[in-house]
């Protein structure tokens, strides 16, 4: 294995030279396992701190004390109401989705197989909004939801959402819809089945894996939302469970093992829809270099 | 993963005589399915843009609106609280190499499959998931005077520094790079270690057999199939420094103690709802907006020089 690293070696002992590579291999294999154990120590940190934290009233946690108890959740709900906050995430998250998807294929398709004049102008215009970062048109923003009286439900939310997760599923939508053969498009029109019949029977089932791509990327983007929910629901009723746990925490006189309860409970739909569809989402981030 | 995707929209060519009969209501059907599209980003990211700009130049308190001109920009430029956000923004910058470098070591690591690596690149991923409104509040008990970072301090022998790091002006901003790292982990991975899925794994085995060392591995065969994603990554991770903190100081600092840990993004907020001045707090977002897009367009340059 090592012949042109050391040709004298080689040639006299054959024998020892390969086992003395493969024990500092397999050295090398076991520093690595370490370093990686202590990784997973640091990064699994956050979810040991609630756990073990919520488990215990707020006196045990202000004096250190090792005991444990239940108490911090049997009382959750009359300070975080977390029942209708975790419905209120589940709303405006399915509603945005909805909007994002259905308005994100219609487009895609249009960009990808029916090119009018000027469609590959308007499509890099939709695409360069993903550029505009929230806060730089946020105050306007505020003003005209707000005149609208939007505010005042969960569509003000909705609607901001959706206007922020439409570019990229513009973009991976139109990506996808290139894939499809034109003349698979024209034998559906000739078939009868008319544009809107191509869209939604042919071009949108095998649209899928996208489809699946936007949905996760945007469930875990919005439930985990903490500014556009704080300003554009309004109604302390209305919010989202990531909102009401932070605006509990500027109150700054909750107790602590409650906030942990809360992070809990707020952390564990995004987790599993995260662990469940991890694929997705890799696909998700990567899109734009896999060329 | 196969897809294709780059940004100019291809037209194809070849039109079959059928499809240019059609050609007309496929026109109109084109047009009338990116309508939603249109109006939806038109009325909520293109419009308050321009509103933005025209409100910089006001004083504006959500209601009426009095036009001062380009002094408001002078007046802001010469607003020291303006300059401590972008030097705060500055100096997190320097987290930028500690965002890439360690998930560069953990992706290389990963890659090397050892045993348990897909529980492990699980575990890895998995804050990737939770809010950073959460990770803000582990982190402030991280941080606190009685919390984890100080008894691990005295654990090890140094419990002389025992200190309050979210308190202090000179060290919250420390406290927020630190967790800005570790929140941006996952997410740097799991880009890295997609690059390395994509390298051919003979080029490694070959170099090994002409007696390359993990190093000269690393530096002359890993490194330079990462650029792309390494390029996309420092891109995604800088933008995030300027536009993605509001949630950590939010719940981690309040932007404090004083100003020490205001960001632009956190001086938008901050200026437009805490003081009611819309229209300084607009202009604090073109400015913000001018820096992002700057890093964009420097990003498109380099990838734009490297593939013609």
């Amino acid at each position: 294995m090592t012949v042109l690293a050391s040709p004298p070696d080689a040639l006299t002992v054959n024998a020892p030279k390969p086992t003395r590579s493969l024990a500092r291999r397999r050295l090398g294999r076991t520093l690595i396992f370490v370093a990686m154990a202590i990784m997973a120590v640091i990064m699994l940190y956050p979810f040991a701190v609630m756990i073990l934290i919520s488990f215990k009233t707020n006196a045990q946690y202000l004096i250190g004390s090792s005991g444990t108890s239940t108490q911090t959740w049997q009382q959750i709900n009359a300070t975080l109401p977390i029942w209708q906050e975790l419905w209120n995430s589940t709303v405006v998250c399915s509603l945005s989705i909805l909007l994002i998807l259905v308005i994100g294929v219609m487009a895609g398709f249009s960009f990808a197989k029916l090119q009018f004049r000027g469609g590959n102008v308007v499509f890099l215009a939709i695409v360069s909004a993903m550029m505009v970062p929230l806060q730089a048109i946020l105050i306007p923003e505020f003003v005209n939801i707000a005149k609208t009286g939007l505010t005042n439900n969960y569509l003000g939310a909705v609607v901001v959402y959706a206007a922020l997760g439409t570019p990229f599923s513009i973009f991976l939508f139109t990506t996808y819809f290139r894939r499809i053969p034109d003349e698979l498009i024209e034998a559906g029109i000739v078939d009868g089945l008319g544009y809107w019949g191509v869209l939604w029977r042919l071009a949108m089932p095998m649209a899928l894996p996208a489809i699946a791509t936007v949905t996760v990327l945007q469930f875990i983007q919005i439930w985990d939302d903490l500014l556009v929910g704080l300003l554009f629901l309004q109604n302390p009723g209305e919010r989202t469970i990531t909102v009401g746990l932070a605006a509990l925490a500027a109150g700054h006189t909750t107790s602590i093992p409650l906030l942990m309860a809360g992070s809990l409970v707020s952390a564990a739909p995004a987790m599993i829809v995260y662990l469940v569809f991890q694929r997705f989402l890799v696909r998700g981030l990567t899109m734009g270099i896999d060329r | 993963m196969s897809l294709t995707a780059s940004l100019s929209a291809s037209t194809s060519a070849r039109r079959t005589p059928r499809a240019s009969l059609l050609s007309k209501r496929r026109r109109r059907v084109g047009v009338m399915l990116i309508l939603p599209a249109l109006a939806l980003v038109g009325l909520l990211i293109a419009y308050p843009i321009g509103q933005a700009v025209y409100y910089s130049f006001t004083n504006w308190d959500g209601l009426t609106t009095q036009w001062v001109g380009p002094s408001a920009w002078v007046q802001a430029f010469h607003n020291p609280t303006m300059w401590t956000a972008l030097k705060n923004n500055g100096e997190l910058l320097l987290s930028v190499p500690f965002a890439l470098g360690i998930p560069l070591l953990v992706a290389v690591m990963l890659h090397q499959r050892v045993a348990g690596w897909k529980i492990f690149r699980s575990i890895y991923f998995l804050p990737t998931a939770i809010s950073w409104v959460v990770i803000g509040l582990v982190a402030e008990h991280f941080f606190a005077y009685s919390g984890t970072m100080n008894s691990l301090l005295s654990d090890i022998g140094f419990s002389g520094i025992h200190t309050n790091m979210l308190g202090q002006e000179n060290q919250a901003l420390i406290a927020l790079g630190v967790t800005f790292v570790f929140s941006m982990i996952g997410t740097n991975t799991m880009l890295f270690l997609t690059g390395l899925a994509t390298l051919d794994p003979s080029l490694e085995e070959a170099a090994r057999i002409d007696g390359a060392g993990a190093w000269r591995i690393f530096r002359h065969i890993t490194l330079p199939h990462l650029s792309r994603f390494i390029q996309l990554a420092f891109v995604m991770t800088v933008i995030s420094a300027f536009s993605a903190l509001f949630s950590l100081i939010f719940v981690m600092t309040g932007g404090g103690p004083g100003y020490s840990t205001t960001t632009m993004e956190f001086l938008v907020y901050q200026t437009g709802f805490n003081q009611s001045m819309f229209g300084t707090a607009a202009l604090y977002g073109i400015i913000l907006f001018v820096i992002t897009a700057l890093v964009g367009i420097i990003q498109l340059r380099l990838i734009g020089a490297k593939d013609s």
